[in-house]
């Protein structure tokens, strides 16, 4: 009967032109919204090729330079869009691409996607991940809310249960004629986007087995969906309040909850402002050592402290030159600085990651949507990694250039300049996300919820209705 | 193959049905009239198990239909006054799939021959329910039963509605489901159509079986009187 069942639905669904009509928008949507996605993945990737050749070429090209000049000069740290941004771009599109790395201040990622693009951008761009995670659960209901209650409108209930159908084993069929269109096209998807990404040049690493992963969390997303639409078709009396509390709950689930969670995690654990941020740092600076000013309290004390370290009276009778030494010095109480103080949005963030966590239990949608993120590599975890690692680039770099200054010069040696190849010896910046285990076990938590949702919502479907 | 033992329904303090005892035989045709509320359609309802009784019990094939309800579907097929099948399948697919739920698999030629069987036209087997008669859907309910061999075949006003060939030849169909020995209730407000195809018939009114007699021991024209004048009110009738 289940495989019967199967069989008639998918009749039904292949001869109704309000179905059709519904699916293949969804098609053409997917394809379109791929098309988009990829074009826009391959002119970013490009453009970060570009950037970070033409920028490595300017550092090389510096000449004879004061490294303190270099220093200030500058470069940047680019973050490329990971293979699987192709599919959910996450939190890309605002938070920057790359960062600027000089001395004595750690900035912030800059020239997001966003800020060059005009209002307009406040309505979202169609994107695949979009598809997933708005339209298809739409098109699901669209496809089941009828389920049960259109036996009831046509009057099948009646010979279904004279014929001793079995609530289970129908609503078995149902469950898998509605998903088995939802598979079809989800798998569509995925193969498609895998088999673009294998032909694409490698800008990151492009794991099949991550693909699949990211395709189990929107194939279990769905799973759970299917579980809730059909529950309230075999609820309802009525197709029409079947079709109204389908809405509401994905309205609830995609729309409001999101949009309360990040509400109410914002409420609860606030960032600071950026001019508070920007306050507390330069708080923690003033009372701390500056490589540039020798009177400073902080920097006479390393000063008597180094010349007593050496047995020598005077700066000058060290043998490296001490005001490079001092900027080094500087750099690196600065660092912590920065590294105390982005510790404390980190702490934040995650408080604010376990509120979330917390609403994945009323809201599927929002284990999805960040496990989704998590495996493309577009969260905000992957975010501060790759900022994370551009501050450690950018503490080393000034290691680099301040051991040459120090090294190669003496005190008051302002004149110095290192040789043109120095510059070449910087190795380049370089990042990794996190790999696959990595963001596997640092949400467990999610996988865990979207397990219950999966079992909860079967739970639900089957045992809640014994009869027709 | 159908008893009722002082089979009694309910509705808080409305009797609907009270203490019938009917038996139907292999290959009989049993037909119910009464006017509407006599408790013609509680009477099917108890059996199929879709209603639980408030007392006494009904047999389908020997089967307690409130013990075991699942186990007596398998006996029986049910036609409503309203056939619905599914209106985007052919009759050919929607016997396929309610034999399916029957657990008959049948090949395309064996649903063919049912549905010949049944008295429907050849053309017809690959068309949409939704372009179908009232008549035709009911002979697709037919096939239904023949394909899932039933022993008992229950009807609610079956002939309601369908024009007097269509009903003629129903009624030709129930003769020969009923020369295969299947046991019928069919309940009716069709008099004729009653004398016409019943082996015995039962009048109802207020819940109650008024009085029984086989078809072949009464005109027509005896039974209209008879089931009139248990109809009138009884001050009437004084």
């Amino acid at each position: 009967m289940i495989l019967s069942t199967f069989k008639k639905e998918n009749q039904g669904f292949m001869r109704s032109g309000r179905i059709r009509i519904a699916l293949l928008t969804v098609l053409l949507l997917i394809a379109v919204a791929f098309w988009i996605s990829s074009k826009h993945y391959e002119a970013t990737n490009r453009m970060y090729d570009s950037a970070k050749t033409s920028e490595r070429a300017n550092w090389d090209g510096q000449g004879e330079k004061n490294p303190h000049s270099a220093a200030h000069y500058g470069t940047y740290a680019f973050k490329p869009k990971y293979p699987l941004s192709l599919i959910d771009q996450g939190v890309d599109k605002y938070v920057g691409s790359s960062i600027f790395l000089e001395a004595h201040a750690r900035h912030e990622a800059q020239f997001s996607e966003a800020a060059d693009q005009t209002g307009l951008a406040r309505f979202g761009n169609l994107s695949p991940d979009f598809i997933l995670l708005f339209i298809m659960p739409l098109l699901i209901i669209l496809l089941g809310y009828n389920s049960f209650t259109k036996e009831h409108e046509m009057g099948t209930i009646t010979l279904l249960r004279s014929e001793g159908a079995s609530f289970y084993k129908l609503a078995l069929g149902k469950w898998l004629s509605l998903f088995f269109p939802i598979l079809v096209i989800t798998s569509l998807l995925f193969l498609g986007a895998g088999l673009v990404l294998s032909q694409l040049p490698d800008y990151g690493v492009f794991q099949w087995s991550a693909l699949g992963d990211l395709y189990g969390v929107y194939l279990v997303y769905y799973i759970i969906f299917t579980n809730l639409v059909l529950f309230i078709s075999a609820k309802s009396k009525r197709s029409g309040v079947s079709l109204v509390l389908s809405l509401s709950l994905w309205i609830l689930s995609c729309l409001a909850l999101p949009k309360a969670a990040s509400n109410v995690a914002g409420h609860l654990h606030p960032y600071p402002t950026r001019q508070e941020f920007a306050a507390e740092v330069l708080k923690d600076k003033e009372n701390g050592l500056d490589g540039h000013n020798p009177w400073n309290k902080k920097a006479q004390t390393l000063q008597a402290e180094v010349l007593a370290e050496y047995g020598v009276d005077s700066l000058h009778q060290l043998p490296f030159n001490f005001d490079a030494y001092r900027m080094q010095k500087s750099e690196e109480h600065e660092a912590e600085i920065y590294y105390k103080h982005y510790d404390k949005l980190k702490e934040q963030y995650r408080k604010q990651a376990e509120v979330y966590d917390g609403l994945a239990m009323v809201s599927p949608y929002l284990a999805t949507r960040f496990l989704s993120m998590s495996l493309a590599h577009t969260d905000y975890a992957t975010h501060w990694g790759f900022a994370d690692a551009a501050e450690q680039y950018r503490v080393a770099t000034q290691a680099f250039l301040n051991g040459n200054f120090a090294e190669n010069s003496k005190y008051g040696e302002w004149g110095y300049r290192a040789d043109a190849d120095f510059w070449k010896e910087l190795p380049p910046f370089e990042y990794d996300p996190p790999e696959l285990s990595t963001i596997v076990s640092q949400n467990q938590r999610k996988l865990w919820v979207m397990a219950l949702w999966c079992i909860g919502s079967f739970a639900l479907l089957l045992f809640t209705t014994k009869k027709l | 193959m159908i008893i009722t033992d002082n089979l009694t329904k309910k509705y808080g303090g409305h009797l609907a049905l009270d203490r019938l005892n009917l038996q139907v035989k292999e290959g009989e045709i049993y037909c119910l009239l009464g006017a509407n509320g006599a408790g013609k359609t509680t009477t099917i309802n108890l059996l199929l198990g879709f209603l639980e009784p408030s007392s006494g019990s009904a047999f389908i094939n020997q089967v307690n239909v409130k013990e075991n309800a699942q186990a007596t579907k398998k006996f029986l097929a049910y036609i409503p006054e309203n056939l619905m099948l599914y209106p985007s399948l052919t009759a050919l697919e929607n016997l396929d799939y309610f034999s399916g739920i029957a657990g008959k698999k049948l090949g395309q030629d064996e649903l063919r021959n049912y549905l010949s069987e049944a008295g429907l036209q050849e053309e017809a087997f690959g068309r949409r329910i939704s372009t179908y008669s009232k008549g035709m859907r009911q002979k697709v309910g037919i096939a239904i039963a023949l394909a899932k061999h039933a022993k008992v075949l229950l009807l609610d006003e079956p002939t309601s509605g369908l024009d007097p060939q269509a009903s003629h030849e129903f009624g030709r169909l129930l003769r020969q489901l009923s020369n295969l020995g299947v046991a019928t209730l069919m309940a009716t407000h069709d008099l004729f159509r009653a004398k016409e195809v019943a082996t015995k018939i039962g009048i109802m009114k207020n819940g109650q079986l008024k009085r029984e007699f086989y078809a072949n021991e009464i005109s027509l024209a005896e039974l209209e009187e008879t089931y009139l004048g248990l109809m009138q009110p009884k001050a009437a009738a004084l």
